[in-house]
């Protein structure tokens, strides 16, 4: 760091930290101590699937053939293609390269936007065909025990991945407005980085949900 | 932006960053393995089918967590956090699959009687 660094404050240094790069350590492993936290909340999920796929093995196969697998493929090509762009995003603001960065997130959300939708149109034909969670299932074509289970576990676990698409791209905007008005640079660009990493994890539980649901 | 400001010869080495190579080639392995585990997902592999799966879901969130996700660059203690949460999750799944492995299979729901159970004389 420069010598003029030492006399003028850091705008982005809150009071309670010496310096910007024990802040930057802080809030990183901060960033990674909740993505933890976020792994153990989908792992209960992903142990509830097994428990249930165990019990009725059949039903679970059968009911998983009833999803469009052409909309679970172009979702998984949507998520990791996002992926790719919030990490050039990341790469594009560590150079200082803000329009480029602004470019990345912006097709970043754009992708989220296409996955909330493709997962909105196969809701909806799963709620006209009445594969419903619950009680209020009642799917003509899979009659088996248990396949009213798969569909609760599809409709939580999709659900709750989709909350974090909804979350994250929330926050990707939020982001992009810092970045259109200026806040980033190669001097300080933690916001984005971290904004990145929980768009990350939606893509990664996504590359267990994908196989697990439609591909058993 | 104080863009020219605050490029001194040493920031300007300091943040420069990956070739965007990198992330190409990554994103190309992610869409390859995706292929492929679409591919075997649609074979009749019997048993094998769910542990390839797992282990093509597992190689595709290493490259994300690895390259995207810059954990090859992280200091100890991020990483430390992160690998702990998996390393719990996969106790967590241990226990409860030791148990449903060793369940009598009269125990498991599909070996309740149906109504089509024959009729008691």
């Amino acid at each position: 760091m420069s010598s003029s660094d030492a006399h003028a404050p850091n705008p982005h240094l809150a009071h309670h930290y010496e310096t910007i790069e024990k802040q930057d350590y802080a809030v990183r492993l901060g960033m990674w101590l909740f993505l933890g936290t976020e792994v153990l909340l989908f792992a209960g999920l992903f142990l509830g699937y097994t428990v249930y796929r165990h019990f009725y093995h059949e039903a679970f196969h059968e009911a998983s053939r009833h999803l469009d697998l052409w909309a679970g493929i172009t979702n998984t090509v949507v998520l990791i293609t996002s992926s790719l762009s919030v990490a050039l995003a990341y790469n594009a603001i560590k150079q200082g390269k803000t329009k480029l960065c602004a470019g990345m997130l912006i097709f970043t959300i754009v992708c989220a936007f296409t996955f909330l939708a493709i997962k909105g149109i196969e809701y909806h034909h799963k709620f006209q065909e009445g594969a419903l969670p619950g009680k209020w299932y009642h799917y003509a074509e899979v009659t088996a025990p248990g396949a009213n289970l798969y569909y609760t576990v599809y409709f939580l676990a999709t659900g709750l991945h989709a909350f974090h698409v909804i979350v994250g791209m929330s926050i990707l905007i939020w982001i992009l407005s810092r970045v259109l008005r200026g806040h980033f640079s190669e001097s300080y660009y933690v916001p984005v980085e971290l904004g990145g990493l929980y768009w990350h994890l939606v893509d990664l539980v996504w590359i267990f949900l994908f196989p697990l649901l439609y591909l058993i | 932006m104080a863009h020219e400001a605050t490029e001194t010869p040493a920031s300007k080495d300091e943040h420069h960053g990956h070739g965007v190579g990198r992330y190409f080639l990554v994103w190309g392995l992610l869409l390859l393995f995706t292929a492929t585990t679409v591919i075997t997902g649609r074979m009749d592999l019997g048993a094998a089918n769910i542990f390839i799966a797992l282990f093509i879901a597992t190689v595709k969130a290493t490259l994300v967590v690895l390259f995207f996700m810059h954990m090859t660059e992280a200091p100890g203690a991020n990483r430390l956090v992160f690998v702990v949460s998996l390393v719990f999750s996969i106790v967590l799944m241990i226990g409860v699959f030791g148990d449903l492995w060793t369940r009598n299979p009269m125990t498991l729901p599909s070996a309740a009687p149906t109504t089509e159970a024959p009729e008691r004389p």
